[in-house]
């Protein structure tokens, strides 16, 4: 048994880390979060230089060929300097559903991504339906007319093409189609955390059959798992906020001085940092566990993913709230830093099913 | 042992409920009805509204033309403006520097100050808190150097309320260094428009402009604005804090944040929820007797002192609670948060009416436990003066 990071992935980590210490700021963030793509060209057209949009796509496809333990590292250190930019909605959630699918254009659409050149997202969830993403009311009929809305699009707004769930003869399926095709309409919000996110709706949208990404059992495995790689993602982003919300607090006690003496002098302070500092611990634990299982694409890699889903939405919640709490006043104030890893909490909870949905999932 | 209200206090819960349901300002009402932001303008109708029924002096005395309610009258008008949602009275003037004035301040300052307060003339702000004065506010060191009739003021103070709107701020103030902490701090008032102050904004987590830094330089405040005695500002202060701590618990305001959270939950078929909410509704109930318990000591002549703590210990975490089971019945959709300016351009976005509210209110709330002496430094109140450790 090893469960230390080999070589090259604790390389990985340096590389990223630097980048998030020395590039990526925090109050650009909040400027880049109010621009119209909502997200930094420049920083994107960095990640597509150092082969970061490329990482986790096969070598077949033109990818690095890394996987889930790499792209854990990568949202790790992105949910410690909490990078605002789509890799997530672009790379994860349609890069990888491409890449794993036999869609006849896939390796043109991956090449776009990798270079940047593209963003493509995913229409997975509707109104009403929650967390189930396997019943669609969005509809395909017999002429390949599309015609339904999907909800929580991330970054839609500047996604050049589109791949949504749909139901077709009572059979589930992925279809890709261009988001300026007649017929979709898109209307976009920002996310607590400062996501773009769309809600697109299809009017009597014309599809061809080369449209199709994936049907039938094939479509149902595909989504299982790119949502389930998408819950590892930003569960590993849970798990580098944890760590940052121990690591900020413990730095800002040290230096906050009242009663004459740094307030990280007293115990009562000192054991919710401790706890913090457990609970950080654990989490990882459970991404350890849960990323070595999506590797060897297990059996139970999904219970266990949901394990770490659970832990993180309940136990991350709380460190960010216990890091605005030992902040005092500065904690709930916009332009710090550690209110927002409460808002990046708040938010990776209620993705893809949050606490009580995946301790739920975990135990059937 | 009665835990019933006595018939006197059954009427008057009903003339409350009248004037809620007849005369609080219409706009106003449907604006916290739909969980829309309140202007200004909105929060001075409703005060004035208020004081119009001659309730704005509701914890005074009746010899400055307040009420003279008693405990139990004025426990029943704060549960019955939370429970109909009425935004929560603006406390620093009638409730925070009012008592201040008629317990220590002298019958010019009497006749200058209350009449407006109880008219709603002007609006009030406190400047506590300083950057490196929070939980240890006696530390605090913005500094009023006497020139013959006037003070000097500089220094800055933080997280001042709404003092964007305010046209005066009660201080805390240091005029001696040479004694320990607490002596030689003065309570001093200080009109807004005085040449030299700059107020800030400073933007919360909820997106929203509620608090402020306030900067004093060389700011010329006339004698006959210090209240009491020079340097005996601490002892107005701590007489303050009593004062601000009753009603901190926001039991009327939880109360209806339950009701209509279980009405949402009812509808999602959600045991987890359920049980969440029913948890909430045990732990509100506890909360609400503790508060009748504090009351009844009250009313018998008994003095609760530092028992309060626990009520703003277990209120704030219950409106925090509250808040956070709203996020967590809205699942995915806690996601779409449009800031406090509502969605723009863009039209409303699919998912449940509640869950841009909830997250909104979650994130301002967090402030409660920070506020009004952190929910820690409460526990040390309790641990000192109550457990005697």
């Amino acid at each position: 048994m090893n469960l230390d990071y080999n070589e090259e992935q604790i390389m990985l980590r340096e590389q990223i880390q630097k980048f998030c210490e020395s590039e990526y700021d925090f109050y650009k963030r909040e400027e880049v979060i109010k621009s119209d793509k909502h997200f930094d060209v420049e920083v994107w057209k960095l990640f597509a230089d150092q082969g970061w949009l490329s990482m986790p796509f096969s070598e077949e496809s033109g990818g690095l060929g890394f996987g889930p333990i790499e792209l854990s590292i990568l949202f790790e250190e992105f949910g410690k300097a909490l990078v605002i930019e789509p890799y997530l909605a672009t790379v994860v959630l349609s890069g990888t559903l491409l890449d794993k699918s036999t869609y006849a254009e896939k390796i043109d659409l991956i090449d776009k991504i990798s270079s940047g050149d593209m963003h493509i997202s995913l229409g997975y969830a509707e109104a009403d339906k929650g967390y189930d993403y396997l019943s669609p009311s969005t509809s395909l009929d017999s002429d390949n007319i599309l015609n339904g809305t999907k909800t929580l699009v991330l970054n839609g707004s500047n996604a050049k093409k589109l791949i949504i769930s749909c139901m077709k003869n009572n059979e589930f399926n992925l279809i890709i189609l261009d988001s300026d095709t007649d017929g979709v309409s898109i209307n976009s919000f920002l996310t607590v955390d400062g996501q773009s996110c769309s809600e697109i709706s299809f009017e009597n949208v014309v599809v061809n059959d080369v449209n199709i990404v994936a049907s039938g059992d094939e479509a149902i495995n595909l989504l299982n798992e790119t949502i389930n790689l998408a819950v590892l993602c930003v569960s590993a982003e849970a798990v580098g906020c944890m760590e940052s919300c121990y690591f900020k607090t413990l730095e800002y006690t040290k230096g906050r001085e009242q009663f004459g003496q740094p307030i990280s002098n007293f115990q009562v302070l000192q054991h919710r940092m401790v706890d913090m500092f457990i609970e950080s611990e654990l989490a990882k634990s459970l991404l350890i566990k849960a990323m070595l299982e999506v590797n060897d694409n297990s059996e139970d890699m999904y219970r266990h993913v949901s394990a770490l889903k659970s832990y993180i939405g309940k136990s991350g919640k709380l460190s960010a709230k216990e890091a605005v709490q030992l902040h005092g006043g500065m904690g709930v104030s916009e332009e710090m830093m550690i209110g927002h890893y409460l808002k990046k909490m708040i938010s990776i909870d209620a993705l893809f099913g949050n606490a009580d949905y995946h301790l739920k999932k975990f135990a059937s | 042992m009665d835990i019933n209200f006595s018939k006197e206090d059954i009427a008057f819960r009903q003339e409350v409920k009248d004037w809620l349901a007849n005369d609080y300002p219409k706009h106003v009402k449907e604006k916290t009805d739909n969980g829309i932001a309140l202007t200004k303008q909105d929060m001075i109708d409703f005060h004035k509204a208020l004081s119009k029924k001659g309730w704005m002096g509701y914890n005074w005395p009746v010899e400055y033309g307040g009420t003279g309610w008693s405990s139990t009258q004025l426990y029943i008008f704060n549960k019955e403006f939370g429970l109909a949602g009425c935004p929560p009275l603006l406390a620093f003037g009638v409730s925070m520097v009012a008592p201040v004035i008629w317990t220590f301040g002298n019958d010019e300052q009497k006749n200058r100050f209350l009449p407006d307060i109880l008219e709603f003339n002007t609006w009030w702000c406190q400047g506590y808190s300083e950057p490196g004065s929070g939980s240890d506010l006696a530390s605090l060191k913005t500094k009023a150097v006497r020139d013959g009739d006037n003070y000097i003021v500089n220094g800055s103070k933080t997280w001042t309320t709404l003092a964007q709107n305010a046209d005066w701020i009660f201080c805390l103030v240091r005029t001696d260094n040479s004694g320990i902490k607490q002596e030689g701090i003065s309570f001093l008032l200080i009109d807004m428009k005085t040449p030299g102050i700059e107020v800030k904004p400073i933007i919360t987590i909820d997106g929203e402009h509620e608090v402020n830094s306030v900067f004093f330089t060389d700011v010329k405040v006339p004698v006959e604005n210090l209240v009491g005695e020079e340097g005996k500002g601490w002892t107005y202060a701590k007489f303050l804090l009593a004062h601000e701590r009753f009603g901190i618990a926001g039991l009327g305001a939880s109360l209806r944040s339950l009701n209509r959270l279980k009405n949402i939950i009812s509808k999602l078929n959600n045991p987890d929820l359920e049980r969440k909410a029913n948890e909430l509704e045990v732990s509100l109930s506890a909360i609400e007797i503790t508060e009748l318990r504090l009351l009844s000591a009250l009313e018998n002549g008994g003095h609760p002192g530092a028992e309060s703590s626990i009520l703003k210990i277990k209120g704030t975490e219950m409106q925090q609670n509250l808040s956070e089971l709203f996020v967590e019945a809205a699942g995915e959709y806690a996601l779409m948060y449009p800031g406090p300016h509502g969605y723009g351009s863009n039209d409303k976005p699919s998912g449940p009416d509640y869950a841009a509210e909830g997250l909104s209110s979650f994130l301002n709330l967090r402030k409660t436990s920070i506020y009004g002496g952190s929910n820690e430094i409460q526990k040390n109140i309790l641990a000192k003066f109550v457990l005697g450790v």
